[in-house]
């Protein structure tokens, strides 16, 4: 009789665990951070008005200023804006953290943003520059662009957490 | 002889008794039994619900990012009408002479043109504090049309404006970051 109460309580006790290891694996799944979304038409759309952008570097002469998309171009190919006797670099680096922080002052949904531009070849990616602000607490949508110079493939990547 | 006549007058009784005992318990066990059945089903669907649950917060809010996405969609056509495109060939681009006539009286012509409450352009980068309305110096907002409509719900998007600039002698484009805000009735049932 004992014998057979103690089984009873195996078995109760096998089903609480066994449910219960199953509700941690659940929970680890929901529970880990959110897959991005990598075709944000909202990123999308940022991204585009920001490599439209109209920069005041002008590498050969003035006024054939560069946008944001010649910027990274003359970035990579190491150029330097004559009218600013500055490296395109150096200018994209200063003006593109302007731009997009003023940006995000327009976006109170936005927590935090990380904004990447590296070049994609055979050996893998060189990072040459990335700009990023805040703490990301929530879903993250991202969206990049490439962009061709000198046969490299050059990605700019945004992220932004809301 | 006399163990039978025991058997006979002792027995009967007791097994009467054990008899009644185990189905007294044997009850037991299958309410037991019952109970048990009861108490796991429960648990099982509470798992069940719960999992539901977190299943449908993805599906919600799925839902969520697709009617974003189609706002979104419904933006690019009003950014790409005629009456604001720099260039037809690009998509997104206000042409910012169009939208300083537009926004003047000749937009009153306009007023049954837009299928929307609203439409307005602001100027994102510099940063503002205040909204000043254009044309003026140092605007920020262009208030394309608005019908002073209630329970309007807005969207926006981020579009480039374009203008044409001379200098040094030369002719260039120059384009800086906006935002295409466009508000839509909301009708209640």
């Amino acid at each position: 009789m004992k014998n057979k109460g103690q089984q009873e309580m195996v078995g109760f006790v096998l089903i609480v665990v066994l449910v219960m290891i199953g509700m941690m694996v659940f929970l680890v799944i929901s529970l880990r951070d959110s897959p991005e979304n990598k075709g944000s038409l909202e990123v999308g759309n940022i991204l585009d008005a920001i490599m439209k952008h109209t920069t005041e570097c002008a590498i050969v002469y003035e006024p054939d200023y560069d946008n944001f998309e010649d910027l990274f171009k003359s970035c990579h190919q190491g150029d330097v804006c004559n009218n600013l006797n500055e490296s395109a670099c150096d200018y994209l680096n200063e003006s593109l953290q302007v731009v997009i922080s003023d940006l995000m002052k327009s976006e109170a949904s936005v927590s935090a943003y990380q904004l990447d531009f590296f070049v994609k070849d055979d050996e893998g990616q060189l990072g040459l520059l990335q700009i990023s602000d805040g703490n990301c607490t929530g879903n993250v949508n991202s969206a990049q662009r490439n962009v061709v110079s000198n046969s490299d493939s050059l990605i700019i990547r945004m992220k932004m957490c809301n | 002889m006399t163990l039978s006549f025991l058997e006979k007058k002792k027995f009967p009784r007791s097994r009467k008794n054990f008899n009644s005992l185990a189905s007294l318990k044997g009850q037991m066990k299958i309410q037991q039994m019952a109970f048990m059945i009861v108490a796991v089903f429960f648990f099982f669907v509470l798992v069940g619900l719960f999992f539901l649950e977190i299943q449908f917060k993805d599906i919600k809010s799925g839902a969520a990012q697709l009617q974003k996405d189609q706002a979104i969609s419904s933006l690019k056509v009003i950014a790409d009408m005629p009456e604001l495109n720099y260039n037809s060939r690009e998509s997104m681009m206000i042409d910012e002479d169009k939208l300083k006539i537009i926004s003047g009286s000749f937009g009153l012509d306009y007023d049954l043109f837009w299928p929307v409450a609203s439409v307005g352009i602001y100027k994102i980068y510099p940063a503002f504090n205040e909204i000043k309305k254009c044309p003026g110096l140092g605007c920020n907002f262009y208030e394309i049309y608005n019908s002073e409509q209630k329970n309007v719900k807005t969207y926006s998007t981020y579009v480039s404006i374009c203008k044409k600039m001379k200098e040094y002698g030369s002719v260039y484009d120059r384009c800086e970051v906006g935002k295409l805000v466009v508000g839509v009735k909301i009708y209640e049932e």
